[in-house]
């Protein structure tokens, strides 16, 4: 069963040929078999899974309308609010911290008959590109048990990879989706910025972060984007505008469509990886697109001019976190002082004080004009740049990374581990969407991903050209070994 | 270029409200240096006459609700998550004892 896509799944279910409970059951088996050497979950609702899919067998034998996700079991990152659950954002902090509420996400998954089966590991606070600074848990590439998944959702794609489960969320500040499914050899979608409710997703840098979702194919990342992508009123950065239909049309030609290739930025690509992408550019024009010349080169200041933002950000969203009101509390703290220096002492991970404190230093008094406004109007460079930039083609294609997974522990330098989001960093400063689609091994057998970017509010688009891209080519189909 | 120095440091973690023992902060300050050299490059790109970038949606600004009561979390619900007495948060005490 794992083997079908998710749309498979839901229609076997809904023909009555498949229970929801015996998918379930499926999914849950194959946890228990695979996630011990995957570690991929933080939590597995294995009671309350079966409980809903029994719901849904008895709404489906009594004839009720069931929605578009029905039976299908998904995995929510654990930054993602599931009311009643722990949600620990991969840290010390909130080991304790009980969800008093849905996210929107999980509302509109839940009332399209989705079924929540778990919550998966990631980067502590979604900081960080390989899921290491997990406060928590190790979480290891199904291609590769040495290697990193990627992060910070490594725990959503490796999930997936593994088809442990069909469908799963992540959150994506930098690259914290496409990265990891590309390092997983999956689909991972990034949204427009404000296309997907924040609402319940503990932010990070909210200028920037942004819910999508994990699949093994394009047509089951649609999907879920039709279910999730949709206005939020408690979240003052949605769009206004409605849902969209992802699938309709979804075999039309890309013919004649003008794909953009940044050829100055990616200077530095390696061998291996220029041959891989170049093959995925030939897909394209064996579709019929015209491949042009296109002049990002700005993008080499964006590694610097995120982190100064996101770290701003961060300082400002991690202020809450002060042991009064959630999270575990110091028992050392004996004044109120100390319940603040000593609960954030004990509960923040290495990576996090680094940004809390980078982001203090960039807006302190001195220091703001020379740094945060800098980058603020650097920001607005790049925005400028991608605008003109898609007045000359309909989308950009370039790699998600410059190299495939590498091993767990191999990058110790923060700063080298900033520039794994390289190509990843630019569509989030500019809030666009784009996807990471696989495209091909390299020679030691590890996923290499190619991303897809679209201007803002041109979702549709990008998943029509991956979904073209996905049906000649065919790379999706390979799985690791682990689960052959 | 901005120093980062012992003092910037302990600054920084009395502003964050991360309490750091010597160690720790020594080794924040190498990371700090290392990673606002990165920064620095930004210094060379023109940026005379652009603005800021606030928000990268430029069609939304200002989003008002109506000013009615929504849903909210009970008192039960929200003291789920931390120490409690009598229904209130507890959290150590404030003030000495005969302050007041």
């Amino acid at each position: 069963m794992h083997t079908l896509s998710a749309i498979e799944i839901r229609d076997r279910f809904l023909r009555g040929e498949v229970s929801a409970v015996a998918i379930v059951r499926h999914f849950l088996d194959r946890i228990e078999k695979y996630d011990e050497e995957v570690g991929a979950f933080l939590s597995v609702y294995a009671d309350s899974s079966l409980q809903h899919a029994a719901q849904l067998d008895a709404k489906r034998k009594a004839g009720m309308p069931l929605g578009k996700l029905a039976g299908i079991p998904i995995a929510l990152k654990d930054n993602i609010h599931l009311k009643g659950q722990i949600s620990t954002c991969g840290s010390k902090f909130l080991t304790n911290y009980v969800a008093p509420f849905n996210s929107t996400v999980t509302d509109l998954i839940l009332k399209e008959d989705g079924i929540i089966i778990g919550k998966t590991n990631m980067d502590e606070f979604a900081m960080g590109s390989s899921t290491e600074n997990s406060a928590l848990k190790k979480t290891c590439n199904p291609w590769n048990l040495k290697c990193s998944p990627g992060g910070s959702s490594g725990g959503s794609a490796s999930a997936v990879a593994a088809r442990m489960v069909p469908l799963a969320l992540g959150s994506d500040t930098g690259g914290s989706i496409r990265q990891p499914a590309s390092f997983c050899g999956i689909t991972g979608f990034k949204p427009t910025y404000g296309r997907v409710s924040r609402y319940g997703l503990v932010a990070f840098g909210s200028s920037l972060d942004q819910i999508g979702p994990f699949a093994a194919n394009v047509s089951d990342a649609a999907l879920l984007m039709e279910v999730i992508g949709n206005h939020c009123d408690k979240d003052s950065t949605s769009l206004n505008m409605p849902a969209e239909d992802y699938l309709k049309g979804f075999d039309g030609s890309i013919k004649g469509m003008k794909i953009g290739v940044p050829w100055q930025f990616l200077e530095e690509l390696e061998a291996e990886q220029r041959t891989l992408f170049e093959t995925a550019l030939g897909h394209f024009k064996e579709l019929g697109a015209e491949i042009v010349s296109v002049d990002l080169s700005i993008l080499k200041s964006s590694i610097a001019v995120y982190y100064i933002l996101a770290t701003a950000e961060a300082s400002t969203n991690l202020a809450r976190f002060d042991g009064v009101r959630y999270g575990v509390r110091s028992a050392k703290a004996q004044t109120l002082n100390e319940v603040y220096d000593m609960s954030r002492e004990d509960g923040f991970g290495k990576e996090v004080k680094r940004r809390i404190l980078l982001g203090t230093f960039v807006l302190s008094s001195g220091y703001q004009d020379a740094y945060y406004r800098k980058a603020q109007k650097v920001r607005s460079l790049i925005i400028q740049r991608y605008k003109e930039v898609f007045s000359q083609c309909d989308l950009i294609v370039m790699p998600v990374t410059p190299t495939a997974a590498f091993e767990r522990g191999a990058i110790k330098d923060p700063v080298q581990m900033y520039f794994a989001d390289i190509y990843t960093i630019g569509v989030n400063l500019a809030g666009l969407p784009a996807v990471s689609i696989p495209s091909g091994l390299t020679g030691d057998g590890k996923p290499f991903g190619l991303q897809i970017i679209g201007g803002q509010k041109s979702d549709v688009a990008v998943l029509h050209a991956a979904n073209a891209f996905e049906k000649i080519t065919q790379y999706h189909l390979a799985m690791p070994d682990l689960i052959q | 270029m901005a120093r980062i120095d012992r003092d910037v440091v302990k600054k920084l973690t009395q502003l964050s409200r991360i309490e750091c023992n010597e160690k720790e902060r020594d080794e924040l300050q190498v990371d700090l240096k290392n990673i606002l050299v990165l920064f620095e490059e930004l210094q060379q790109v023109d940026t005379e006459g652009v603005a800021p970038c606030n928000t990268v949606l430029e069609e939304i600004s200002n989003v008002m609700r109506e000013d009615a009561v929504g849903e909210t979390l009970t008192r039960e619900e929200f003291l789920v998550n931390c120490p409690s007495i009598g229904g209130m948060v507890r959290v150590p005490t404030i003030l000495p004892s005969g302050s007041v």
